[in-house]
């Protein structure tokens, strides 16, 4: 089904890719006071005021009703465990803190699943060490003689939590499948960049593709594209942002080589970068600067040069 | 207004893999959509619109689809972004359709979630503040699904894996699904554990895959050469997003977008031919079986193929492909209506159609089908 | 003139740097309960529910919708998300107005939303560029922009003053927007002086980061009888795409933009845009944006939009008044910015403007878009 090129097959290790990405999350005032009461070891709850609905932990907005007038409450530490699992992360179950009308999910900690079952009672287990947010609770633990607490009134509650750092990390193994498994082999190993021709032969498409995108017929044979081109576009960047991967400043340049009707992005850099602007503008002539050693992606190619640099020493 | 029939009037599958290693995105959209106009006297030039269903966070890419327009056939046309099982994306192109907005729309759903965490697609889904910290995921909600199912209903460990078991064989007999061997319901009980009771073989296995499906209205697809086979009832419902506060032991949501959907169609469920169903576990799928009223409560396990015809492709438990699995259902289902002989079905009329999302599914989509 | 889908509540939440006090769920409710207010009406009248938000990366919350259904007391309703990078506003709008028109849903709620304070915004945009392809150079679509913006200046003369222009007047109308955030005048040489971050784009060709949130309340005609504000009727409504490495893509004109404003102004009798429009609210990312729209949308012909702007024009006592709210210069949490700008020509068309109220107004265009300018589409709406 899927049309192979006519090469052989390429044994490219995928392409690894982390996103670390940093936030400042904003829990809300129900969440962010429970937050914040967590670590005196007070358990905050919220009761809705027209059905009269107590959730804990305290949400903003009630998921049984969808009300969201509530007044605070202190819920006890002790109650009844619902529905229960064990993953990776350990014990988990649906506790239904006494007083409140819903549960909520946490670990269940001191106990092996063989011993539990729904309907015993649980109470809660602080963490000994200072922990971030819910996790000062560490678990709920079985405890057959507890108590029936109650819901009471919150005192003084703390002011809510704003803001709650978080950071979420993905990583991915991104395959190069046919054509950029054979556009970024020869790019390594033969420093040679090659696109598909156009199904009419005028012109390559790159990075080279199965389906020419205004058509959508099948793209023709391989062919070598120059290691020379046209800027088509160019920005001098100075914004420095988190995450950002090429220290500015520098050229961001969308480049069409010779042969290729497609651009692709690099950055280009001359000799005074402070005359970027007067020297680099779209239709100016680039010639791509290889690295010595080449891994197989676009960094195998360090940076794009002008092959007339006005801005070099002893230009004319 | 007046509202146009929409059909179904082709599809095209690419084989689900746990790991499609030598292609990229564009190459599995690129293979089904320049497959699935093939006999129908159809073009990408009749397309009045595109809709996909993918996942930025498991394609690596914030808007993934803006990078896709190409291989998805959508230059110049009409296009969006459902970022829900592709099941929801033919719902929407069926409404543009309905409208006589379009006469033929391009429905796409993908997945690769080989290149990344699946854990993390459904643990970044659950609440930063309350639920992620303590480890609650999805294998976690799967898992008290099941320790309740089995506990509420007196059903085994063992019950589950011979199901998981047959819809692997189902699968490897009729679906595009690649299947090394067929694990036998002791391989499915040995597997490592999941979720208490769930072992991993007891989880829905994430695939790799693309699919089409082509939408027309009812003039078009009368023309068609193929028998098309008609919409005739669409529904959708979410639950909460609080999971421990949802109804246990059965899926509200589910129940409430078959309502919607089998009362449009006047179908009642146990008279439908057919159903292919999603389940992201072997649990989910017997709640979504009850759910949809193709068997009473605690009773899915023994629901025989007397009547409806159950996941003659497999269902979702062999092979997921996440954003895709609804539309992959679509696909069977429209099928095993339009070839009943390959599936060893008589003349079957109606297919019960189902997608679900989120942790523990808490949203789903049903739609049915009749030839 | 179609009148099938009406929009017949609107609201906003004032938009903000950063709100400390409500979660993403919080934010989007508090613009939804506004747009139920307005309609009259309680959730519980509501048969199905859109949700518009930008890449999930910005919010560290994926797939949303489903953390969000709570907050809207939408439990067990249709709920669906449809995102498009900046042109989400807009595309969740066209899902809601097919439900109605497609006889899935008689009153739909549209909620669009970003709080881009929680997250690391440019990292999450540069995430857009293919990993093989280009993305270690990305800088969001600043860069992309920038350079393509370069490329127009000298093909279609849109200088860094016709720009600043663009700056200086979307600034001064947010000052009469309660819902703008960004509450400061700007002048020609204020902006041409401002720090350049991705040259030819400086500091004040750019929009804020904003915390905020918009909804509608969308319903068929019948559903329109009884509402207790004018109903806003869409005349017409497209979204449309472009591969973003097609052969020869100039981006020159908004290819996208122009197809959808082709067929919709078609279908909708409109002959002559800047004639027949009261009033065009557009979604410029950048200020060089607004230029280009003024040529892809048929405001003026391609190379003129400089001129237009320095005509006066596009200013609110002009004959084509653009972006009287301002803009996503006075206010942009990306993913609400294009049903911000329907909301706007909702208000204008039916007199209920709560900035700058174009006197008269009884016909207009809300444009929006995203990606890498290769998203775009429109919508016309009237009295």
């Amino acid at each position: 089904m899927l049309a192979i090129p006519d090469t052989l097959p390429i044994d490219l290790a995928p392409l690894s890719s982390d996103l670390s990405m940093p936030y400042t999350l904003t829990p809300g005032h129900a969440v962010g006071t429970f937050l914040a009461e967590i670590t005196r070891r007070r358990i905050v709850g919220a009761r809705f005021t027209k059905s009269g609905t107590v959730v804990v932990p305290a949400v903003d907005a009630c998921p049984l009703t969808g009300e969201s007038d509530y007044e605070l409450v202190r819920a006890p530490e002790t109650g009844t465990l619902g529905s229960f699992t064990e993953t990776s992360a350990g014990l988990i179950g649906l506790v239904r803190i006494d007083g409140a009308d819903v549960e909520c999910a946490h670990r269940i900690v001191d106990a092996r699943y063989e011993d539990l079952h729904t309907g015993m009672r649980v109470s809660v287990v602080w963490a000994d060490a200072p922990a971030e947010g819910i996790l000062a609770i560490a678990g709920f633990r079985p405890d057959p003689d507890a108590a029936h607490g109650v819901i009471s009134t919150l005192e003084d509650p703390a002011a809510p939590l704003e803001v709650v750092p978080y950071r979420m990390e993905l990583h991915y193994e991104h395959a190069f499948g046919p054509y950029y498994g054979r556009l970024f082999d020869e790019i390594r190993t033969n420093r040679r960049i090659m696109g598909v021709r156009m199904p009419d032969g005028e012109g390559a498409l790159l990075p080279p593709r199965e389906f020419e995108d205004v058509s959508y017929r099948r793209t023709g044979t391989w062919v070598s594209v120059g290691a020379t081109g046209k800027v088509r576009a160019m920005s001098v960047i100075n914004l420095e942002f988190v995450g950002q991967k090429h220290p500015p400043p520098y050229i961001y340049a969308e480049i069409v080589l010779d042969g290729a009707l497609t651009r692709l992005i690099h950055n280009i850099r001359i000799a005074d970068m402070s005359r970027a602007k007067e020297f680099v503008m779209p239709g100016s002539r680039v010639r791509a600067v290889w690295n010595d050693s080449r891994t197989g992606s676009m960094n195998d190619i360090s940076h794009f040069e002008l092959i007339d640099d006005p801005s070099a020493p002893g230009a004319a | 207004m007046t509202h146009s029939r929409v059909a179904v009037v082709a599809s095209a599958q690419t084989e689900l893999r746990p790991a499609w290693s030598g292609a990229q995105h564009i190459d599995l959209i690129s293979a089904v959509v320049s497959n699935v106009f093939k006999g129908t006297g159809l073009g990408l030039a009749d397309v009045d619109f595109v809709f996909d269903s993918g996942s930025d966070v498991l394609d690596g890419r914030s808007i993934s689809n803006c990078g896709f327009l190409g291989a998805m056939g959508a230059h110049h046309k009409e296009e969006s972004r459902i970022e829900e099982d592709g099941l929801w994306a033919a719902l929407y192109g069926a409404t543009k359709i309905a409208a006589g907005a379009a006469s033929v729309g391009l429905i796409i759903a993908y997945s690769k979630p080989s290149e990344s965490d699946i854990n993390k697609f459904y643990s970044s889904q659950c609440e930063p503040f309350l639920q992620r910290p303590v480890g609650f995921d999805h294998r976690a909600a799967s898992g008290m699904q099941a320790q309740r199912y089995l506990a509420d209903h007196g059903r085994t460990a063992s019950e589950l894996a011979s199901l998981v078991a047959r819809r692997w064989r189902d699968a490897a007999a009729r679906g595009r699904v690649a299947v090394g061997t067929c694990p036998s319901a002791q391989d499915v009980l040995a597997a490592p554990n999941a979720a208490r009771p769930l072992t991993s073989l007891m989880m829905s296995r994430p695939t790799d895959g693309a699919v089409a499906v082509l939408l027309a209205s009812e003039e078009i697809a009368l023309r068609s050469q193929r028998a098309p086979a008609w919409i005739t009832g669409l529904g959708t419902s979410m639950d909460s997003h609080a999971f421990h506060s949802r109804k246990p032991g059965a899926l509200e949501a589910c129940e409430a977008a078959a309502r919607r959907a089998l009362s449009r169609a006047g179908l009642a469920p146990r008279s439908a031919s057919i159903a292919e169903v999603s389940g992201s576990s072997a649990v989910g799928e017997l709640l979504v079986l009850e759910a949809l009223g193709l068997a009473d409560a605690g009773k899915a396990l023994d629901a025989a193929d007397a009547g409806t015809a159950i996941n003659l492709s497999g269902g979702a438990l062999p092979a997921d492909p996440v954003m895709a699995t609804g539309l992959v259902r679509l696909s069977e289902a429209f099928r095993q209506l339009t070839y009943p002989r390959l599936y060893g079905l008589a003349s079957p009329t109606s297919a019960i159609v189902h997608g679900a999302g989120g942790v523990g599914m808490q949203s789903h989509c049903v739609m049915t089908l009749e030839v | 003139m179609q009148r099938d889908v009406a929009i017949t509540g609107l609201g906003q939440t004032r938009h903000s740097r950063r709100r400390t006090d409500v979660s993403q769920a919080g934010l989007a409710r508090e613009a939804a309960l506004k747009a139920l207010d307005d309609a009259g009406l309680t959730i519980d009248d509501i048969d199905s529910v859109v949700v518009a938000s930008g890449p999930e990366l910005f919010g560290a919350v994926n797939q949303p919708e489903k953390w969000l259904v709570d907050a809207l007391g939408a439990r067990l309703k249709p709920v669906v998300r449809i995102t498009s990078g900046g042109g989400t506003g807009l595309a969740g709008a066209l899902a809601a107005y097919y439900q109605i028109a497609g006889g899935f849903a008689e009153r739909v709620l549209v909620v669009a939303y970003d709080k881009l304070s929680e997250g690391a915004l440019q990292y999450s945009i540069s995430t857009l560029y293919d990993p093989f392809w280009g993305r270690d150079f990305a800088v969001g679509i600043m860069g992309f922009s920038a350079a393509y913006w370069r490329a127009r200046m000298d093909i279609l003369g849109h200088t860094e003053e016709a720009a600043a222009m663009v700056a200086v007047k979307n600034r001064r109308n947010a000052m009469s927007n309660p819902y703008a955030h960004v509450k400061k005048e700007v002048t020609v040489e204020e902006v041409l002086a401002s720090k350049p971050l991705a040259w030819p784009l400086k500091a004040l060709d750019v929009p804020p980061i904003s915390d905020g949130a918009a909804a509608v309340v969308m319903c068929s005609a019948r559903a329109a009888a009884g509402s207790p504000a004018p109903p806003a009727w869409i005349h017409g409504m497209g979204y449309y795409c472009e591969a973003d490495n097609a052969a020869e893509r100039s981006l020159l004109v908004s290819e996208p933009l122009a197809l959808a404003a082709r067929r919709i102004y078609r279908s909708c009798g409109i002959t002559n845009p800047r004639r027949q429009f009261d009033v065009v609210e557009v979604q410029e990312p950048y200020t060089c944006f607004e230029l280009n729209y003024y040529e892809s949308l048929g405001l003026c012909a391609p190379g003129e939009a400089a001129s237009l702007i320095a005509s006066g024009a596009t200013q609110p006592d002009g004959d084509i008044p653009v972006n009287p709210s301002g803009g996503c210069l006075g206010a942009n949490p990306i993913g609400a910015a294009g049903l911000i700008r329907m909301i706007e020509v909702a208000a204008q068309v039916t007199g209920r403007s709560e900035g700058i109220q174009i006197p008269g107004a009884r016909l207009g265009l809300a444009q929006s878009g995203g990606g890498w300018a290769n998203l775009r589409g429109l919508a016309v709406i009237g009295a």
